[in-house]
């Protein structure tokens, strides 16, 4: 069981530009991944938003196993920034895991 | 003109309807085996027999001929009947001596794959329409002059609007409302989707316009104990609190009872859990809030919204199937609300399938932007809610994450009801109009006839007819004020003549026939010392159910006499060649 916290959410949206609530999980990006993160974007993301801290530093080798080809983001109907959540995302762990 | 049906000059007519009908029926076939039939004098077939060409053509072979009768073997009455009964009426024939076959939904659409049989079939079904139209005699329209005024139940939103638009129009309105005010379900539910107009401004404005419109007058705590007469006349009582009765003449019905929200069973998503809301319960306290979201005295930081409850449910004792429309605009609506209040508030929304259709979809979009978190439900699994030392506790499996298990900690948890149908069940037993299996009353085609029932006369509109939003509601009752105000300006009503007539010499009174009738449509009458059945045309639908019951064969429908019926067997069952 995990139990919601937007504060997270909250923390990383004010941290930096990060757009995921727009994503309506058609999957569009998830079929077109070359590298086939199945979790990326469309599940990642709403750990993120749901505040699911655990969820997300679970997964940290699908965050870093991104290309930032945007091939995802090209195709996303809703304009979900996707490469550039991915990168915020990196950003946070960066600071906040590995102290950098 | 002939009335003597053995002499009878009889116009064949058979439609090529572009390839529709001759591309699988050999219509030039079906002319020469018609051409020979008894009463046929004139037979020909036509490209297209509603084109404007043709039916001069058809006005010139009637006139030419002396025709007394004509047959047009083409498409679905549904879609030409009047069309070639005004031809027929331009020639100078009398409409009830013409007699539509459809021989393109019976015998080309049907029959694609034999085009021998679905010829057969078009010459046997001519054949019956030409026995039909040789025993034809002409009708006349029923004209009934009609009441300049109409009856409105409900004084909600569609009834008050509705009343206002016939009142504008200088018909009387008589409005009868169940409960002390006008007004209806907007009434305290603050602001209102899309444009964000208070509710009980918005009950209150139309009220008033209503209760000060000299055509209008308002029964409250009154409710209609009695209709009789039909289409153009209509009695009805009213009883009303503490009052003497009110007994008044109209010329047409309007049903706008609305809905009752749906109330949750104790114990159904946590509802009877203090902090456990429905979503107007819900609406009616952010209404009176200045500043934040506060309940019972504490600041609310979090708030859940449970959607679907008492709408789209498969299985239990009184199950609501239906989408109740409303609801889910409403939901995100009123987060918008709540997220102007206190933009710190967080927001999260357990929902099956959001529909917020057309123009509503922007309420969506306004709610992501404010914050809201929309989590899906399996209808299979559905979340939990239950009391906590911490307060309220949710728990949903969230599909979108696939499935992951999540608790939510809330302050608040706002159950989305749906509608279910107002309380009408003794009118529809008084106005015998009927309600559909959701408990709704029904209309008699969703596109083509929307607002008008199987009575001639009374029609339905709001959520009187099934789940709607406001604006949806208040279309409807103008469409239904159009209706009505279309029959009664007028001042009278022309009703098909093809309704049952009871034969003075041979009716005995019996009284069989009264209770076959599903539309109330007869009455002991006297003529000339007798006791007979008087069949009121206008509230007779021609339905055909009273035939049968009569012993002594007394009752006939016109235009579709038991001599004209045996005559169209007979001409069936010929061989066909
Ligand atoms: S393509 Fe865009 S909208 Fe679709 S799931 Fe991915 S991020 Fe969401
Ligand atoms: S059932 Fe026939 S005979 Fe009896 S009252 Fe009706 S019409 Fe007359």
């Amino acid at each position: 069981m995990q139990r919601l916290d937007i504060k997270f959410s909250k923390e990383i949206g004010s941290y930096d530009k990060f757009n995921a609530a727009q994503c309506f999980n058609c999957g569009t990006c998830t079929a077109l991944c070359p590298m086939g993160i199945n979790i990326l974007p469309r599940i990642l993301f709403r750990y993120v938003l749901m505040g699911m801290k655990d969820k997300l530093m679970e997964n940290k080798d699908a965050i870093y196993s991104c290309l930032l080809c945007r091939m995802c983001e090209d195709n996303c109907p809703e304009g979900v920034r996707i490469a550039e959540n991915i990168r915020v995302l990196r950003r946070y762990i960066g600071r906040h895991v590995y102290g950098l | 003109m002939n009335t003597d049906a053995e002499n009878k000059k009889i116009g064949v007519f058979i439609c090529h309807c572009g390839g529709n009908i001759s591309d699988y029926v050999d219509v030039e076939k079906v002319r020469d085996v018609i051409k020979d039939e008894k009463g046929v004098v004139f037979a020909k077939t036509n490209m297209f027999s509603c084109s404007d060409a043709a039916q001069q053509e058809m006005i010139r072979a009637i006139k030419e001929n002396g025709l007394d009768g004509i047959v047009i073997a083409s498409c679905s009455p549904r879609l030409h009947l009047q069309t070639f009964r005004a031809m027929a009426e331009r020639a100078g024939l009398n409409p009830y001596r013409y007699t539509q076959v459809n021989i393109r939904e019976q015998c080309s659409w049907a029959h694609t794959h034999n085009r021998q049989a679905a010829t057969e079939k078009a010459v046997r079904l001519v054949r019956s329409g030409v026995a039909r139209t040789r025993l034809a005699i002409p009708l006349q329209e029923i004209r009934v002059d009609t009441t300049p005024g109409v009856l409105i139940i409900g004084a909600g939103a569609a009834g008050l609007r509705s009343a206002i638009a016939l009142a504008d129009m200088g018909l009387k309105v008589y409005l009868v409302e169940r409960s002390p005010e006008p007004g209806g379900f907007i009434k305290g539910l603050g602001r209102l989707f899309p444009d964000d107009r208070d509710g009980e401004e918005m009950a209150h404005s139309l009220s008033k316009a209503a209760i000060e419109h000299e055509n209008i007058t308002l029964f409250t705590e009154a409710e209609v104990v009695e209709k009789g007469g039909s289409v153009g006349n209509f009695l009805i009582k009213v009883d009303i609190k503490g009052q003497n009765p009110a007994s008044f003449n109209v010329g047409a019905i309007i049903v706008t009872i609305g809905f009752s929200p749906y109330t949750p069973k104790n114990g159904e998503f946590g509802y009877g859990i203090k902090g456990v809301i429905t979503l107007p319960e819900y609406k009616k306290l952010l209404a009176k809030q200045k500043r934040g979201v506060e309940y019972a005295g504490k600041t609310v930081r979090s708030i859940v919204y449970i959607y679907c409850v008492g709408s789209r449910q498969s299985a239990g004792d009184d199950r609501y199937t239906y989408c109740s429309r409303y609801c889910c605009a409403s939901a995100v609506h009123t987060a918008i609300l709540a997220h102007k209040l206190d933009p710190h508030i967080s927001q999260f929304h357990i929902y099956r399938d959001i529909r917020t259709y057309g123009k509503y979809e922007l309420l969506y979009t306004r709610a992501l932007e404010a914050d809201s978190l929309f989590l899906k439900y399996d209808p299979d699994e559905p979340p939990t809610v239950e009391k906590t030392n911490e307060g309220l506790l949710v728990r949903v499996k969230d599909r979108l994450t696939g499935n992951e298990e999540i608790e939510i900690g809330a302050d608040l948890v706002v159950l989305v009801t749906g509608m279910t149908p107002g309380k009408g069940g003794r009118l529809s037993g008084i106005l015998k109009i009927p309600i559909g299996k959701d408990g709704f009353f029904t209309e008699i085609h969703p596109k083509l006839r929307p607002v008008e029932t199987v009575m001639n006369g009374i029609f339905i509109a709001g959520t009187a007819q099934g789940p709607k939003t406001l604006s949806e509601s208040v279309t409807s009752s103008l469409a239904a004020a159009a209706k009505a105000a279309g029959l009664l300006l007028k001042g009278h009503v022309d009703i098909e003549p093809l309704v049952a007539k009871a034969d003075a010499d041979i009716c005995t009174w019996c009284g069989a026939c009264v209770p076959a009738c599903p539309f109330d449509a007869i009455r002991q009458v006297e003529i000339k010392d007798k006791k007979i059945a008087g069949i009121n045309p206008a509230a007779c639908k021609g339905c055909g159910a009273c035939v049968p019951a009569c012993p002594k064969r007394a009752i006939d429908i016109e235009g579709y006499t038991d001599a004209q019926i045996r005559s169209m067997i007979s001409a069936m069952a010929r061989e066909a060649k």
